[in-house]
């Protein structure tokens, strides 16, 4: 589509703006007969549209304009634009029940990102962006159920870790082509941070499948605003974007490796101020993201990212931040994933939630609330470690001594296995209140995983469970055969063997595959599909099931399942 | 905690005799399987005899005492697990505070909350006659129950009732009551052989249209297992489980055997769950609050279990200083989860007998006041962790769901407005504070 944007869109001066009704502020004038479409095959949604955050009456609609060529994302260039934002039931937007305009500009690098209003709960929706007769692509939606409604299921496509430098997005292609997914979870590292030759990419000699753009490790926020326009420039993402809304949170690589509350592993002094970087990286993600902050669609008013989303009595999800509020990891004597000896992963001082964020999610896990409390959790929170002792053994010694980690010697710190003290707070008031139901959905390990969550590590499966974890595989990033180099299911196999022998809690663990997942929930149970994909560097990779766990509701332990949900 | 007074046993079972002696109720004795005799009584003036209501329909509640949603497996329980598949299945159900067996009960069959019926525990401190005792009485409900509505109506109604404080807190209420027995002595409680046997016989004598049945033994197998706590193994438990399942796969044998299924509702809950704690697992707050000068002498403590109620019996002027340094100093002791003060804690509803102040515990303990030896038993229940209860509607009417499951919570006083839905009876004044959970229609 050519871009021939009306004079009335667009104002004549180029202003900062914070949103539809935001303050403007001075700007670049633009000279009289400027052209804002200078080239005939110029395309103003260049970045498709996206939606994400449901509620039943609302849902977070996105796009980004490119009002000329010269108004590259991260370039601060272009005029102010109007843009008008429909939404209908029908496809063809034949009736639209919900309008308005949004004024976007170069000050938030025309990205659009309203909260459409006034919805019907539980209901199928399409949208699209107007800037005068030029139309976005149609996206649909859809709004959640109502508080009170009891919908029969929910299903969500999971996913996670898609390192564009690894691979295609095969996985966003195969979950896009379903018609039957009510959202889409991304459990965080949407993107990279990494550039550059010889920078993370696929398998051990890390060739790139294609290259970061800009080909640096994103630093600035003009990196940060790029590399998002990169990534919604995917035909792949943008498809699955446009099929249903995401619900995401981060990880660390939206801002940079291993990120803690004060800085990161992959963040050197000679990139300058931390905090500084990390605002950036918030900053582009506010821009680019269809997610409330703070609960707003606004940008600007604040980086809260965890919260939660109502599904009917059916379930509640609670989106963590496991990064913004933690402290910085365990320094292991020996690399990972050396089982870490030191005690300091159980230091009841060190946090990885973070007060407020401890304090809210335990209130998530109250009684009164939905049937299904389903977390979506960045990092594993099922203990994966060797030589664990009972918890009647451990806790006095640690009393006089402090030596022993909590829950075994654990092979990440970077997990919730680095900060045991949050994760026994958390299962203790699971056990306390009687809380039932509990399903941490998780990404980050770049592999597959279904689990219980026992109270006691050592001497599981007797006793009790707080809950279950499915971990969902990455889209693209580099896993254990890719890592070794070893043939998938060979070498692995050994490990997998030997992590769940020592950890009878974990039932299924796939370290080769690449994929996806889709998570079907009912009154009666939660089930996992598990789908990897044929090959990521193939951009025609096939989708295949691989296997499917469930948990019945009330049990708290998790069990194979012979076949996925029907659907697609 | 179900409370072994031995100075209260025996005292509703004597009232009930002294209706019978009275010829307030008459009594019939009939033979159960095993050749025992089953004693039945029923009320004189029985406003069912004349049949004013004539309608094939039947309602049961069982309520397996003490069970945890979790133990119904088709391995360890596959009766009650093919009833429940079979039916409306809720797996998110929930006991009321204060989890235990009196409130519960009177609740599912009043249907409000305690702060209405007048029963928020199993023990409270009676300020009238200054002494802690079980709510065992049957003026202690304050309202009417779905037992008297349904037999205001003309229908008759039942109760088999294996312990002994159920059957003196729904004392005459039901057109025919089980006279309970043998009764151990040491639980209180009828074998759920003979609570069976009762309850069978009471279909077959009086075919009521509503019966109320509680079997005791999960409970009291629970409460005693001392290998609970012990890595989770439950030993004694497991048997309990086993042979209350066959007895409940003879209650659902004898209905469709009887022609009677496919008229009947059978609403199967427990009225809470189970907790297992060490014995050093211990709290005290007898000497805690005792000790501290401005309570000492001030305060009462009804123990119920996993939850203490407080009672603040200090000058009316003090009360308020009191209430809030009960909870400060209880809040400070291992293994209290949380105080709290009944007034402003919205979702307690206790009520005005149920305590100034409100203890629960973590899970893995329990409450021994007001001395060390006051609660040596392993299993527990009144605090928050034994909430989850099993939930499942079956039967053969035809409007019992078939093979659903809900999601919607659903709790122990939604019981009673499920039957007035049944029986098309409507609300009571005031309304429910539960809700039917038959689908509408």
């Amino acid at each position: 589509m050519t871009a021939e944007i009306p004079e009335s869109n667009v104002r004549r001066r180029t202003v900062l703006a914070t949103g539809a009704a935001g303050p403007a502020f001075a700007g670049t004038a633009l000279g009289a007969g400027a052209s804002y479409a200078d080239r005939p095959d110029h395309t103003l949604f260049q970045h498709g549209v996206a939606s994400g955050d449901p509620k039943p009456r609302r849902v977070v609609l996105w796009t980004r304009v490119t009002p000329t060529t010269q108004a590259t994302p991260g370039s601060g260039k272009g005029p102010q634009v109007t843009v008008t934002w429909q939404v209908a039931k029908d496809a063809t937007l034949g009736k639209v029940v919900r309008e308005g305009t949004f004024v976007t500009s170069a000050s938030r690098d025309h990205t659009v990102k309203v909260d459409a209003t006034r919805l019907e709960p539980e209901t199928w929706y399409y949208y699209r962006f107007l800037v005068g007769k030029h139309s976005s692509p149609v996206g649909r939606t859809r709004t959640a159920p109502a508080r009170g409604a009891t919908p029969a299921n929910l299903r969500f496509g999971v996913v996670s870790c898609a390192n564009l430098q690894a691979g295609w997005f095969a996985a966003y292609r195969h979950l896009a082509a379903r018609d039957d997914l009510h959202a889409v979870l991304h459990l965080g590292d949407y993107l990279y941070e990494y550039g550059g030759e010889g920078s993370y990419a696929m398998g051990r000699e890390n060739k790139r499948i294609r290259a970061h753009v800009p080909d640096r490790e994103m630093v600035s926020l003009a990196d940060y605003r790029q590399r998002h326009a990169q990534y919604k420039s995917d035909p792949d993402l943008r498809a699955l974007h446009a099929k249903a809304p995401f619900i995401v949170t981060w990880d660390d690589h939206e801002v940079t490796n291993d990120q803690w509350r004060d800085g990161a592993e992959n963040h050197q002094p000679d990139e300058g101020d931390y905090l500084v970087r990390r605002a950036r990286a918030h900053r582009a993600y506010d821009e680019w993201m269809p997610v409330r902050l703070d609960d707003t669609a606004r940008l600007g008013d604040g980086t809260r990212l965890f919260r939660r989303l109502r599904f009917g009595k059916l379930a509640e999800l609670s989106m963590l931040d496991l990064r913004t509020y933690r402290d910085e990891q365990v320094h292991t004597k020996a690399p990972s994933p050396v089982p870490a000896l030191e005690a300091e992963v159980s230091n009841p001082d060190r946090t990885i939630l973070g007060a407020a964020q401890l304090a809210w999610l335990k209130d998530s896990l109250l009684p009164g609330r939905p049937q299904w409390k389903i977390v979506g959790n960045p990092v594993m929170v099922a203990p994966v470690s060797f030589a664990q002792l009972p918890t009647e053994l451990v806790d006095p010694v640690n009393d006089v001594t402090g030596i022993l980690p909590r829950d075994g010697a654990p092979y990440n710190v970077d997990q919730w296995d680095g900060y045991t003290d949050d994760r026994r707070e958390i299962f203790t008031h699971i056990r306390d209140h009687g809380m039932r139901d509990v399903v941490f959905l998780t990404g980050d390990i770049h592999s597959a995983w279904a689990c219980d969550l026992p109270f006691d590590l050592a001497t599981y499966p007797l006793g009790q469970s707080a809950g279950v974890e499915f971990v969902s595989t990455s889209v693209t990033s580099n896993n254990l055969k890719d890592i070794t180099g070893a043939p998938a299911r060979t070498a692995s196999l050994a490990v997998e063997a030997t992590i769940m022998a020592n950890n009878r809690h974990i039932k299924y663990l796939n370290f080769d595959d690449h994929g996806y997942s889709v998570f079907d929930l009912t009154p009666a149970r939660a089930q996992m599909d598990y789908y990897v994909i044929s090959d990521r560097a193939d951009a025609r990779a096939t989708a295949s099931w691989t296997a499917s766990w469930a948990t019945m509701s009330g049990t708290n332990k998790v069990h194979a399942v012979d076949q996925p949900v029907e659907g697609r | 905690m179900c409370t072994t007074d031995e100075s209260r046993r025996g005292r509703a079972y004597a009232a009930g005799l002294e209706e019978i002696r009275t010829g307030r109720r008459t009594l019939l004795k009939v033979a159960g399987a095993g050749g025992a005799s089953i004693a039945l009584s029923t009320v004189a003036a029985d406003p069912a005899a004349a049949g004013k209501v004539r309608t094939p329909k039947r309602a049961y509640v069982l309520v397996l005492d003490g069970c945890r949603p979790d133990e119904i497996t088709p391995e360890t329980m596959p009766h009650t697990a093919a009833l429940r598949a079979g039916g409306l299945h809720h797996p998110y159900a929930s006991s009321v505070p204060i989890m235990e067996t009196i409130p519960n009960h009177v609740m599912m069959m009043t249907g409000v909350r305690p702060d209405r019926s007048g029963v928020p525990a199993n023990a409270i401190f009676d300020r009238t006659l200054g002494v802690v005792r079980d709510m065992d009485r049957a003026s202690d409900i304050q309202v009417r129950t779905v037992i008297e509505r349904l037999n205001a109506k003309g229908l008759r109604t039942a109760t088999v009732l294996s312990k002994e404080y159920l059957y003196g807190v729904f004392g005459a209420r039901a057109t025919h009551r089980w006279e309970p027995g043998p009764i151990i002595p040491v639980s209180g409680h009828a074998p759920d052989a003979f609570t069976m046997e009762a309850a069978l016989a009471m279909l077959a004598e009086h075919d009521p249209h509503l019966m109320f049945v509680n079997l005791g033994d999960i409970d009291r197998m629970g409460h005693t297992d001392l290998t609970g706590a012990v890595l989770d193994l439950k030993l004694l438990r497991r048997t309990a489980l086993a042979a209350t399942d066959a007895q409940v796969g003879r209650f659902v044998a004898a209905l469709k055997a009887s022609g009677r299924w496919n008229q009947s509702l059978v609403i199967v809950l427990a009225d809470h769950s189970m907790d297992w704690s060490r014995p050093d697992s211990l709290i005290r707050l007898q000497p805690v609050l005792e000790s501290d000068p401005p309570l000492a002498g001030r305060f009462v403590i009804a123990a119920n279990g996993g939850a203490d109620l407080l009672y603040w019996t200090g000058p009316d002027a003090g009360r308020e200083a009191g209430v809030a340094r009960m909870i400060e100093l209880c809040s400070a002791v291992p293994g209290v989860l949380r105080a709290h003060d009944p007034r402003r804690t919205a979702w307690l509803r206790t009520g005005p007998i149920g305590g100034d102040v409100v203890v629960f515990c973590k899970a893995g303990w329990r409450f021994s006041d007001p001395s060390i030896q006051s609660n040596p038993i392993p299993g527990t229940h009144g605090h928050p962790t034994t909430r989850p209860i099993p939930f499942f509607l079956a039967g053969g009417h035809r409007r019992v769901p078939r093979g659903v499951t809900a999601s919607a919570e659903a709790k122990t006083l939604d019981v009673a407005p499920t039957l007035a839905h049944f029986f098309r009876l409507g609300a009571p004044r005031g309304g429910y504070d539960g809700r039917s959970r038959l689908p509408v229609g």
